[in-house]
């Protein structure tokens, strides 16, 4: 379990109503871990898509969140959550087929999926604040 | 040692420049005089003179010469006139003196003639001291770097403009300052007697009620019609100001006054006795007490709340007598992030008894839109959770501009400053508590600390993305930054929202002066000047002040960094460049979503400041800044961030530009 659902349990709010309100559907969130990571042009594909299509814009280059997007390199979402999110979320922008279809969807998540793991804490000493 | 990347000015060249100019003006300043008056050829010819003379101080002991003009009657003057033709007490001197009574430490203007009396007492009479000229390029930003200093200092500083031209351009950032509570003294020039005025200019830079512009988002104002009139109004002035809800205020300065003989009249001296800040109804504030013992989740909000570090610790003594969680909203450094019970937001979700402290926005803690076509509202709080807000919100606001937020009927009001009511509160909450009650608090205490060891293991955790991203991560910015930060008494002078919160994320922030909230009304052009006005109320504790500064922010009011280089104000500004107005990237592309026309080919359009690419850097150095950048690749950050930051224990501001990921 993440430590994000870790808190949340904690806080007796174990899916937030707000969350769920605000992804206006049931999706399990934090879900199970999706399929296995791909590779290949399929995510070289997806890469170049997350940026023509502005994913970067609040999710940042490599996927790794912020104030503006939750993180989305190496989504544990299982792939109909995430799409489900892209297309019909109160959160961000709701992409429509119109503009994304199904098969460049499925690139950009195998493409999030597949950000390689930053490096440990351990090795970034300018995260050692103790 | 300093780096020599650029000559910086000597400070006793800059002396002597200064003395340099001060004598240039009284020059000029004497002969304009002379001309306006309309005297003959003769008088012009002793104008000229008198010039010459001027090119010592003032306090000179008077000249043969002098002392012959004085008793001589000018061409086209009648005797009384020939009186009044030099000018022995003008109205301005005693207009500085009530500024100085009433302890005004720095003026910040931007020169203008309708002030041209009180300007040259303030250098002259003054000897530029208490109150001393802080020279700024435009009012805008003298008006932000009062905001920045009150929020540092606590005291306000004077904003000194034409009443017509200067308040115009500062009124975004007296717009700002309304909103954020920062208050400050704006005096405007003007010249209400029409038949006093010059031709030209003076008439267009006269107005019936120059003060109309601002008038809005100011508390109070006045246009005072004699000395003693003036002198009351600006201990008025100052008194309605700081009493909370603190704000801006303004009062003109009439130019006859100032240029005027005040003659020997004994005009009285000013005092002035600040308003000791409200306190809430004792038997509300009783029942507050009551409602929090009870609560099985008391969760307390805070956004403007704390003045300065009593504040903080007020609120800290009732979070721990209760056990519980304090979101803090960071209008103000409010509560130590490092404290077990500093948590987020979603801390409100499951709260029984909210207390919310000088909220902006007391519906939005409990309730949020949906930002899509149909703007729907939904509860974030439980249903059932009540609601207690203290604060001076209601004691004094204005209808046009509406920053006051949503209307939210709390379930127990208490109208008052919170941190002045917190010491009753708390005493309540503590002679009210039950043994039972306080017995809960081992259990209360151990799950918040868990609470906030998780977040903050996810903080760090998350800040691990991106880490070598480039450009640079804003995560990987402030952990770069904390090196420089760490050893040294610093002071966040920016609020870090556009760059995902990664200050109040990842630093420990225990200090109220450590971190200065936001701008208030989130009027750009804010950023710099504020950081400016705030390092220099740091300056005499030695404080290292830091500015994370966005780039489209900084192009409104880039004028800033040479008031620093000009005033020997120490700054790291370090930008958060993304080479864009970001914020209005992201609500394009919503925009586009929604419509399902797609930004693919469109997302630049309005929003990007690039080709031509802006040398950030190059304009912090043509304003006399030490500057560095563009920096794209993270791993060169460190080794400038340190180069900056000798320049700045050198006493000078110095400045980096770092191209960063979005947010
Ligand atoms: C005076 C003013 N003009 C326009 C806006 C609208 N606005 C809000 S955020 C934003 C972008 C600001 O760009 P920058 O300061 O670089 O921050 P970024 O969003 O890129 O991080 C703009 C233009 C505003 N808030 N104030
Ligand atoms: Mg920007």
């Amino acid at each position: 379990m993440s430590a994000r659902s870790r808190i949340y349990r904690a806080l007796g709010l174990a899916v937030p109503a707000l969350l769920l309100w605000t992804l206006g559907c049931a999706v399990a969130w934090p879900g199970e871990p999706g399929d296995e990571v791909r590779e290949g042009d399929e995510v070289r594909e997806g890469g170049s898509l997350y940026i023509s299509q502005q994913c970067w814009q609040c999710h940042g280059y490599e996927g790794q969140g912020g104030v503006a997007g939750v993180r989305i390199a190496r989504t544990a979402l299982p792939y109909e959550a995430f799409a489900r999110l892209v297309r019909f979320t109160n959160l961000m922008p709701a992409y429509s087929p119109k503009v994304l279809s199904d098969e460049q969807l499925r690139q950009i998540y195998d493409y999030v999926r597949s950000i390689p793991e930053p490096p440990p804490l351990e090795e970034i000493p300018e995260l050692d604040f103790d | 040692m300093k780096p020599d990347k650029q000559p910086h000015p000597d400070p006793s060249e800059r002396e002597e420049a200064a003395r340099v100019n001060r004598r240039d003006f009284l020059s000029s300043a004497v002969a304009a005089g002379v001309a306006a008056a309309g005297a003959g050829a003769a008088a012009n010819a002793s104008a000229r003179q008198a010039a010459g003379d001027a090119q010592e101080p003032g306090a000179m002991p008077p000249t043969a010469a002098q002392e012959a003009m004085e008793s001589e009657i000018p061409d086209g003057y009648t005797a009384g006139q020939a009186r009044e033709y030099f000018v022995r007490n003008p109205g301005s001197d005693f207009m500085l003196d009530v500024i100085r009574q009433l302890g005004l430490e720095y003026i910040a203007t931007n020169p203008g003639s309708s002030f041209r009396g009180l300007q040259e007492s303030i250098v002259n009479y003054g000897g530029n001291q208490a109150p001393e000229l802080l020279t700024c390029v435009h009012e805008e930003q003298a008006a932000a770097m009062a905001h920045g200093y009150y929020k540092v200092g606590g005291k306000p500083m004077g904003v000194l403009c034409h009443g017509t031209v200067g308040l115009q351009h500062a009124s975004m950032a007296v717009y700002n300052a309304w909103c954020d509570r920062a208050p400050m003294m704006l005096l405007a020039g003007n010249h209400l007697e029409a038949t006093d005025r010059r031709a030209g200019v003076e008439w267009s830079h006269s107005a019936q009620d120059c003060v109309r512009v601002i008038r809005d988002y100011i508390k109070w104002d006045d246009m005072p019609l004699s000395l003693r009139h003036y002198a009351e109004s600006m201990a008025r002035g100052l008194k309605i100001a700081m009493t909370p809800p603190a704000g801006p205020v303004a009062v003109v300065l009439d130019g006859h006054l100032q240029e005027a003989e005040a003659g020997d009249r004994d005009l009285g001296p000013v005092a002035v006795t600040l308003n000791r800040p409200p306190t809430g109804d004792e038997a509300a504030v009783a029942e507050a007490a009551r409602w929090l013992l009870e609560a099985e989740s008391p969760v307390i909000v805070a956004d403007l709340m704390a003045r300065d570090q009593v504040g903080v610790e007020r609120l800290v003594a009732l979070a721990e007598a209760l056990q519980a969680p304090v979101v803090n909203q960071f209008g103000r450094m409010n509560f130590p992030n490092t404290h077990h019970l500093s948590q987020g937001a979603a801390a409100v979700a499951q709260a029984d008894v909210v207390l919310g402290l000088e909220l902006f926005d007391v519906w939005g803690v409990i309730n949020t839109v949906r930002d899509r076509v149909h703007r729907d509202s939904v509860r974030k709080a439980r249903p059932d959770a009540r609601v207690i807000s203290i604060g001076s919100n209601d004691l004094f606001t204005k209808s046009n501009y509406q920053n006051f937020q949503r209307f939210y009927p709390s379930d127990l009001s208490i109208a008052g400053d919170a941190q002045a009511t917190l010491p009753l509160l708390t005493d309540a909450a503590l002679s009210g508590m039950t043994p039972a009650r306080r017995a809960s608090n081992a259990a209360r205490e151990a799950r918040w600390r868990e609470v906030h060891s998780l977040a903050r293991g996810q903080a760090l955790d998350d800040a691990r993305y991106g880490w070598n991203a480039v450009p640079v991560s804003t995560a990987r910015l402030y952990a770069e930054l904390w090196q420089v930060v760490k050893d040294r008494d610093w002071a966040l002078v920016s609020d870090d929202g556009a760059q995902s919160r990664w200050a109040r994320r990842l630093w420990p922030i225990e200090r109220h002066y450590q971190y200065i909230g936001r701008s208030g009304g989130a009027g750009l052009g804010y950023g710099a000047p504020a950081a400016v006005g705030a390092a220099l109320a740091h300056r005499p504790e030695g404080r290292f002040a830091l500015n994370v500064q966005k780039d489209g922010d900084m192009m409104y009011t880039p004028g800033a960094f040479w008031t620093a280089a000009y005033h020997g104000i120490p700054l790291l500004t370090v930008t958060h460049n993304n080479q864009g107005y970001h914020q209005e990237y992201m609500h394009l592309q919503r925009m586009a979503a929604r419509r399902q026309r797609g930004i693919e080919s469109s997302w630049r359009v309005g929003n990007e400041l690039r080709n031509p690419d802006i040398d950030l850097a190059g304009i912090a150095r043509a304003t006399g800044v030490w500057a560095e950048g563009p920096i794209l690749d993270p791993a060169d950050l460190g080794p400038a961030l340190a180069r900056a930051a000798e320049v700045v224990d050198g006493g000078e501001p110095a400045f980096v530009d770092v191209r960063c990921q979005p947010r």
